[in-house]
């Protein structure tokens, strides 16, 4: 099954509603029943963000939930990278490692460079979508172990902060 | 009109707190509320004239402080103290330092409360009226060693099986045991003992023989301080868990007007026995062969309260200012009283608490993140909080009550089903899909009410399995109109479009 039949799929999982994913395509969900439930943006977590999970909020017959949401190819990029690459990012720390594999198509410093913390560092393009490596916390690049093109697995390190 | 006092007290929080303020300032009366450090910033605070700091958070050190509450009542020039209920309500001792400190409370009197308030001693009352009790018990059971466990199953075996074992002090279900089999009496006892010595500082328990599939139904009282007592009609609590009441309606569906002039007669009885003054309520078990058993009587105004006012056109909370202020019974009361077995209204109360009703209604306390209240044609709010409020885990988890009335039970339920559809919320879980549940639930639909109805029909898992597929395909739904919404349209929101995201999608075909 080739990754790009997900393409526009949804991966949710429902706090308190077991592990089960929940999977959706918007192009294909029907109207609802009745009145539409409200549906509320969380303020994503910088773990989150890392991730590429949103989190929403949303009702039905007085249940509250929480739905966290990732796209069906970078869910399952993530499971083929192995468990605990949805968490942990590199923050606070000096290393500065791979949240995904992939090829690395940008490289916005060099060796030496200051950055600020949320700076763009490099980009990684994974399965044709570009994941923004930033700046954890302010520093100079120490060292960069990447270049443009270069493929990386996950955790693979790309350079290291001072 | 003079207003009965200048101003007043409220030794309470939450709705109960905003619900009496609100008829003190329609009355002209000053208002001083108290509070802990976990309600410092609560909506009862925000709608009194003046507010006084109590102490931290935990009960015992704030609400349930008589002398931090009588020094600041006394400091805060206030004339009369409101118990509300719950916490130093029922409290003898409390009332008693109130009227020392040379202030009114509003409520019966204190010794009305101490007799009242050991069920034992109700029970003896009831009888002395006549009035008709569950066979059972008037002493306490011995204390539970070796010496007396014969004599205690001696006791039982002349109750019979199945029995309850029930707290001389109690209330809210506490220090009470269900016992089937004659092999588990001893070991209830002693658990029921313990649970009521840590409840309320007093390990007395009795017997009381259990009446099955029967309902619980409360006569709201009224009386003055020259000794007249008035029934003000009855409410049906028997949709129950645990026996801690969620839902409360009046009238009780079902009964003739014979039944409720009999019902409200046998609470007057009691009623007149204590001298009541002020508000109570007198609790009755209904059960199935048609007949009465006087349970016991809340000497305060009840958290329910709001269905009989609805039904009878009362302020409640007026009627007990003015009867503390020494007037007698209002015209307005004694006209509601004697239309009480006639009542051409119907009215539900649904209590919205802090709880998670998949998790056995564990209490859910947190920020409430969205709160948005029904309102309109019938519908009434009584809350103690608004949108991004943090419910503290120190109190009680209720936030609110839901009433609704209108002429029959049918239009109120239908009321009652929109309010609970229109209520949005959100950060923290509440009792909201029990109640959806139960007002499409047919037996309770028909009238046909029962206090084990809820532990034996609550099955909440299909349910919020079935609205967890309706909340992912609503999140579907939302990601599709904002992936809909033209580039530099409005709100980039969704993990797809959301520049916080931090990276880009292909245009997707």
């Amino acid at each position: 099954m080739g990754m790009s039949d997900h393409r526009g799929h949804y991966r949710m999982r429902v706090a308190g509603a077991g592990d089960e994913a929940f999977h959706r395509d918007p192009a294909e969900v029907g109207p609802p029943q009745g009145r539409p439930p409200e549906v509320r943006v969380l303020a994503q977590t910088a773990d989150d963000r890392a991730a590429g999970i949103q989190r929403y909020e949303t009702s039905v017959e007085g249940w509250v939930f929480e739905v966290a949401v990732e796209d069906e190819p970078r869910a399952l990029l993530r499971e083929k990278a192995g468990q605990g690459a949805e968490r942990g990012g590199p923050k606070g720390s000096d290393v500065i490692k791979a949240q995904i594999p992939g090829r690395v198509v940008r490289l916005w410093v060099e060796e030496g460079d200051t950055v600020e913390a949320g700076q763009r560092l490099l980009a990684i393009e994974a399965m044709k979508m570009e994941n923004e490596v930033r700046a954890p916390h302010a520093g100079t690049v120490e060292s960069i172990a990447v270049e443009p093109g270069s493929s990386v697995e996950l955790r693979d390190e790309l350079l290291r902060l001072a | 009109m003079t207003p009965p006092f200048r101003r007043l007290l409220v030794a309470n929080r939450g709705e109960i707190a905003v619900r009496i303020f609100r008829t003190c300032r329609e009355l002209g009366i000053e208002t001083v509320a108290v509070y802990s450090d976990a309600d410092a910033d609560a909506l009862h605070v925000r709608l009194a004239d003046q507010a006084v700091r109590l102490g931290p958070s935990p009960a015992t050190e704030s609400y349930l402080r008589a002398d931090a509450i009588v020094e600041a009542a006394t400091a805060s020039g206030a004339e009369a103290v409101h118990p509300g209920y719950g916490f130093l309500s029922e409290q003898s001792s409390f009332g008693a330092a109130v009227e020392a400190a040379g202030l009114v409370f509003v409520g019966p009197a204190p010794q009305t409360l101490a007799s009242l308030g050991d069920k034992l001693e109700a029970r003896a009352t009831a009888t002395a009226a006549g009035v008709p009790i569950v066979p059972g018990m008037f002493d306490p059971l011995p204390a539970g060693d070796d010496s007396s466990v014969a004599r205690i199953e001696e006791l039982a075996a002349g109750i019979g099986y199945p029995l309850l074992i029930k707290a001389a002090a109690g209330g809210g279900g506490r220090g009470m045991r269900r016992v089937d089999d004659p092999a588990d009496l001893a070991a209830a006892v002693t658990a029921a003992a313990r649970e009521s010595e840590q409840a309320f500082g007093d390990g007395s328990v009795y017997l009381e023989r259990l009446v099955e599939g029967g309902r619980h139904i409360e006569v709201q009282l009224l009386g003055d301080s020259v000794g007249n007592v008035v029934a003000l009609g009855e409410r049906d609590c028997s949709t129950q868990r645990r026996h801690q009441k969620l839902v409360e309606e009046a009238p009780a569906p079902g009964l003739t007007q014979a039944q409720r002039e009999e019902l409200h007669g046998l609470a007057v009885k009691v009623a007149r026995q204590v001298g009541l003054r002020n508000a109570a309520t007198a609790e009755f078990l209904y059960a199935t062969d048609g007949s009465f058993y006087f349970l016991e009587v809340n000497a305060r105004l009840q958290v329910e309260h709001g269905v009989t006012e609805l039904v009878t056109g009362l302020d409640l909370v007026r009627e007990q200012l003015l009867i503390a202020a020494g007037e007698r019974l209002s015209p307005a009361v004694l006209g509601a009283a004697e239309r009480a077995a006639t009542p051409d209204r119907h009215a539900i109360e649904l209590r919205i608490s802090a709880e998670d009703p998949a998790r056995d209604f564990m209490p859910a306390p947190g920020l409430v993140t969205r709160w948005r209240e029904p309102a309109g044609p019938g519908v009434r709010m009584d809350s103690g909080l608004e949108q991004g409020w943090q419910v503290p885990g120190d109190y009680d988890p209720m936030l609110s009550k839901v009433l609704a009335v209108g002429p029959d039970r049918e239009t109120v339920l239908a009321r009652a089903r929109r309010a609970v559809d229109e209520f949005e919320t959100g950060g923290v879980q509440t009792t909201l899909p029990f109640h959806a549940w139960l007002l499409t639930h047919p037996e309770f639909t028909q009238g046909r009410l029962r206090t084990d109805m809820v532990a034996r029909d609550w099955d909440p898992e299909p349910l919020r399995a079935a609205a967890a597929e309706r909340a992912a395909d609503a999140v579907a739904r939302h990601i599709a109109g904002v992936e809909a919404t033209p580039a530099g349209g409005p709100e980039p929101v969704g993990p797809c479009a959301h520049p916080a995201h931090g990276w880009k999608p292909e245009p997707w075909a």
